[in-house]
């Protein structure tokens, strides 16, 4: 991979692991509500299979975006999302050819993107789901039947700004699972098999994740009420 | 929701350990019935429904540095012709 040299490692949350995907695909359907087809998408990627960079260049255009979010909120790192965002497209120019429309191009792309920040992950021999948060889940994440004396909730009272400050602040094992499920749209089934799990463990994951999210969620309303 | 006191802690307890494979039911959370007189978990269970849905909403609002796209036209330039194309 060409090192971006031009960055610094803007640090947002840590990084965590990974693995290849080979979990079933997801209903047409639910690809298509979270992978809409672009205009103009087909012939670009017509003629990028044949070679054509300018074509090339229109498919890096239309999903640079989403495929560099993606690597961001997974690894919660600038300078590590750009280099995967440019070797999830390295390896895109690769395989392009391969791609026979079995499934909207983005969600083959999206998939080959998490598959290479899964595989730099487990690289840097980091655990897809800590140990810590597997084994000793916190306090804070486990059963309350006590929230306190204000009983808030949520409801209509978060922005999407204050979610994704929320979702940079999750451990990488919590932030792993809530950003595939959640926001990505895998299953449960689909990101046992990506991160080598099982699905009780993925659910687990994503329940504490989404607790975790509530608590911080609840303390910066309560703070905003407070000030 | 009336708040009769019919719930014992345990109940809580036991509500929220099934939580993470009641989410992945197609059920709907709120017709449980623990949830009819426990109003600290239906809360619980309103947030956490909140948040995933919220999460849904979530747009890709982060573009990559121009770098990344030069430092990938220098690595195409380097590459030789033909790539994974027969596989």
């Amino acid at each position: 991979m060409t090192k971006n040299t031009l960055r610094t490692a803007e640090k947002m949350p840590s990084p965590t692991p990974s693995q290849p995907l080979t979990a079933e695909p997801r209903p047409v359907q639910q690809q298509q509500r979270r992978n809409p087809p672009i205009a103009g998408e087909l012939a670009a990627i017509a003629s990028a299979q044949q070679g054509d960079g300018a074509s090339f260049e229109i498919l890096y255009n239309m999903h640079k975006r989403r495929v560099y979010s993606l690597c961001l909120r997974m690894l919660g790192n600038v300078a590590e999302a750009e280099d995967l965002t440019q070797e999830a497209f390295l390896q895109l120019h690769r395989k392009i050819a391969t791609f026979r429309g079995d499934s909207a191009f983005s969600t083959w792309l999206h998939r080959m993107a998490v598959n290479v920040v899964l595989m730099h992950l487990r690289k840097k021999g980091l655990p897809l789901v800590s140990l810590e948060e597997t084994l000793e889940p916190s306090q804070e994440d486990g059963p309350r039947k006590d929230f306190g004396t204000r009983d808030l909730t949520l409801s209509g009272s978060i922005d999407r700004v204050t979610l994704e400050r929320a979702v940079e602040e999750l451990p990488p094992g919590y932030r792993m699972v809530f950003v595939l499920h959640d926001v990505e749209g895998y299953e449960h089934n689909e990101i046992a098999g990506m991160l080598q799990c099982s699905i009780g463990n993925s659910k687990s994951q994503l329940h504490k994740a989404r607790m975790r999210l509530r608590n911080l969620l609840r303390e910066d309303t309560i703070g905003k009420g407070d000030a | 929701m009336t708040s009769k006191q019919t719930h014992t802690p345990r109940d809580c307890d036991e509500f929220q350990r099934k939580l993470p494979d009641l989410f992945d039911s197609d059920q709907d959370l709120l017709d449980h019935a623990h949830l009819q007189t426990c109003r600290n978990c239906s809360a619980l269970v309103r947030d956490l429904e909140y948040i995933a849905a919220q999460a849904k909403l979530l747009l890709p609002i982060h573009d990559p540095s121009p770098a990344v796209w030069d430092n990938i036209q220098n690595a195409l330039a380097k590459q030789p012709k033909g790539g994974d194309r027969n596989s």
